[in-house]
This record gives C-alpha cells, structure tokens and sequence, in this order.
C-alpha cells in the first residue's frame, strides 16, 4: 500500500490537480495564499497535503475567447485583473473590483479563483462577477461544469463546488455599456462595509447587486426590472428598498445591521450614476 | 505514518534562494516563509505583527514584488526568489530611503519601518516621481499603529527627490 501523499504536491495539469484532490479528501487546493494561508496561520484548517495550482499554465492569466467571451483564469492575480485592458463594457464592474480588493501588496499574491471559493460575503468579486453575470467554470477529475455565478454563491463561505472540485475560470461575457463598483469602507484597504456593483448594457438594461449585506450577492429580479425602464432618483430608492428587504446584514465591527440597511440605497444611486458616466466616457 | 502526525512532524528539506544565496532549511508543510526568515536565517528584519496578511510588516519580495512572508509557506517559495530589507541595503533607492526616513523622524515604535521600507522600494522602482496619492496608495497595506502617516509619506516623497538630484543621477 503506498502511503497518502503528503506536503506540497506540484501538479502540472487540472487533471493531475483534481486527480490528486480526488485521491485525499483532506488535501487543500492552495491559489495565491491570501486566504488558506492566513487560515492556516489562525489554525482554523491543518491540512496534511497542499495541492500547488501554481504551475498549471492553463490557470493563469486573461484572454479573449473566439466567441468574445472573456476568460480569467483561476490563478490570475488581483493585480493583473485590475491591469487589464481587456475589461470594458460591463466587464469593467470586475475590473474596478479588482482594483480595490485589499491593498497592493496583497493585490500582488491573491488570486480570483482563491478569493470566490473562500465566499467571505465582505470580498470585492462575488457582487461584481453577479452583476456582470459571469460564469464559473469549475473542475473534477471526471468532468468540467459551468454555473452562474449568481449560483456559485450558496451561503456564508460556502459555494456550489463540491468536495475534489476547484474553480478553474471565470468567464465574463461583455456587452456594451456600462459599469461601477463602489465600495464602503472603514479605511481602503479593509472589507467592504457594504458594496454595489451595477452593469447598465447599452440598450438600458441594469443588473445592480450589494455585497457585504448578507450571506451572498443580494440580487432582485424587480429591482433589475425597475431600474432597466426608469433611473430616477425615485425609482432608484424604490429598488434599493427591494434589495434592502432582501438583506440580511450582520452587527460587526465595520458597521452595524441598521448601518448597512441604510448604506444599500445610497451606494446603488452612487453606483448607478458611475455607471452612467462610464458609458458616456 | 498517519496523516495526523504528517501535520506536525512532517517537517521536509526546502531549498530557498533569499537575497541572492541558497538557504538549505528544514520546514513543516504550514511553516511560513517569515517563521524561516526569523527563526532559521535570522533575518528579523520582516516582523510578525498580525500573521493574517493585514498589518504589513512582514512585506518582503518574492518574484521581484512585495509580497506577504505570513501568508507565503516555505514550501511554495521553490524556485522564487525571495529579496528580504536585508537584501536591498545596498541599493540607491534603499540607501536614500533609509536617510530620508532618519532625518524626517519617520518612525516612532519602528515595528513597520522594514515593511514599510520594502514597499516604498517597489513603489520607486515602478514610479520614481510619485505623488502624495500614489505614495498613500503603496503604502495602504502597510499598517503603523503609531499613526505616524504624514512623516513616512513626507520621507518616502524626499527620498524621491534626492534620487532625481543631479548629484545622484549617475548611481541612481
């Protein structure tokens, strides 16, 4: 019988890593570290095996796909989303996110794969890459399968990959238009408070989404509709009163419950006037 | 051996390549690059403040980027290279940070100075004329709980300057 593999393991392929996840329930996929490490650090996980995502080439970086989708690779690096070109349209609410993730210095190791799977509700890309309605691309040994990344986020750090799965992908589909993120802060480089993310496509129609004010993006089908035939001051405070009902804010130290109740209308006008200015730039 | 005594004993050879030299270490698969920096290669320059990636004070370069030595394991640092402030004394850039920050008083405690030193090195580098905002920006990661602020950046915006002195454009 040989024994589990233990310590850092390098695979080369998605297939080798998710072969290997699939031989150890207990080994962990490590990305940029931002996050296992840090969990590791506070002992809150203690894994025996690391399988190391950093040599598999097909997980880095961003490129435009024939079908003029956008694909990021799970293992690119928030810097390098926040530098990219390729991001316009309402792709660009994913790129602002990025730029605002953390600070530069953590921008530098922490990945778009790392950061969605770890679903802290505060994070920065889970209400941008619903806004812009994304999809995530995630493996297993046996197969590939995509969801929405209005899916993907199923609960309080909690995701729709199951166990032996990683993210391999996010995979953006521009149109036309515009974007913002805007986030509230304590200071810059801190969680969001409470966060909006809104893509207005070319011909009016208006995905808005609140991070930070409940377990997963709050996202609602009558908001969207609302907003997709009427931007008026009035007609924004009426959507931001649909999302806010569906809020589920925690008390903590950024703010609390009511705090976060009041910041949701208030960053979706903010938002929604960026996202104007950025489709007539 | 079980996987549960792998955790703790599984301490396993890892060659590094810091400041430019092989560093031969033995380290468990959770031991961070800081914990081997501080506690084998006594290069205490890297601090550990909040061991969460939030405070900056362990801010050293890997890959030629400031990166966190807490939050990057021993084992994954194979094949990178790891500059640590230890590295980086004898360069102009560092060399007039560490006298900008002396004659503007930027420190009190010093427990952030090296983390702080190591990201306005790379801010320099990619920028040798930042302003105020770029200068707030590089350093947003770098947390000093003696709220000296408006000295770093005063510093960081001075050593700037004396590199960009004609005096110190052939070395600079």
């Amino acid at each position: 019988m040989t024994a589990m593999p233990q310590g850092m393991l390098w695979p080369r392929t998605v297939q080798e890593a998710t072969a290997m996840l699939a031989d150890d329930p207990d080994a962990k996929a490590l990305a940029g570290g931002a996050t296992l490490v840090a969990m590791m650090n506070a002992r809150v996980v203690e894994p025996h095996a690391l399988v190391n995502l950093a040599l598999i080439d097909e997980l880095r970086g961003i490129r435009s796909e024939a079908d003029g989708t956008i694909r990021i690779g799970a293992f690119t690096r928030h810097v390098e989303t926040a530098g990219c070109a390729l991001l316009r349209g309402t792709a660009e609410v994913v790129w602002q996110a990025a730029g605002k993730i953390a600070n530069a210095t953590v921008r530098n190791m922490g990945t778009i794969g790392g950061s969605i799977s770890f679903a802290d509700p505060g994070l920065d890309y889970p209400p941008a890459i619903v806004a812009a309605d994304a999809s995530i691309e995630i493996a297993s040994v046996a197969q590939r399968r995509r969801v929405a990344a209005a899916d993907f986020f199923v609960d309080w750090y909690t995701t729709a990959l199951e166990p032996g799965e990683i993210v391999t992908a996010v995979i953006l589909a521009p149109k036309a238009g515009g974007a913002s993120y805007v986030k509230h802060a304590r200071v810059a480089s801190d969680y969001a408070t409470a966060s909006a993310a809104v893509c207005i496509e070319g011909r009016g129609t208006v995905r808005a989404v609140i991070g930070s004010c409940g377990p997963t993006p709050i996202r609602d089908d009558a908001a969207d509709a609302l907003l997709s035939g009427d931007r008026s001051d009035a007609a924004i405070a009426s959507a931001g009163a649909l999302l806010e009902a569906r809020a589920d804010p925690l008390d903590d130290v950024r703010g609390s419950a009511e705090y976060r109740r009041l910041l949701i209308p208030r960053l979706l006008l903010r938002a929604i006037r960026q996202a104007e200015t950025s489709i007539a730039a | 051996m079980s996987p549960a005594s792998a955790a703790t004993t599984g301490a396993a050879r890892v060659e590094l390549d810091v400041n430019g030299s092989v560093a031969d270490v033995r380290a468990g698969l959770s031991t961070t690059l800081l914990t081997v920096l501080r506690d084998d290669l006594h290069l205490t320059a890297a601090k550990r403040g909040c061991n969460q990636g939030v405070c900056g004070a362990c801010t050293v370069e890997i890959d030629g980027v400031p990166m966190r030595a807490c939050l990057s394991l021993a084992h994954g640092c194979v094949d990178r290279p790891v500059r640590t402030l230890e590295g980086m004394l004898e360069t102009p850039r560092m060399q007039a940070l560490q006298r900008a920050f002396a004659v503007s008083g930027a420190f009190q405690c010093g427990f952030c100075t090296p983390g702080v030193l190591v990201a306005a090195h790379a801010l320099l580098a990619s920028d040798p004329d930042p302003d105020e905002a770029a200068i707030r920006r590089a350093l947003s990661g770098n947390l000093c709980r003696c709220t000296g602020y408006a000295r770093i950046v005063a510093a960081v915006r001075s050593a700037a300057s004396s590199l960009a002195a004609p005096a110190n454009q052939a070395s600079a």
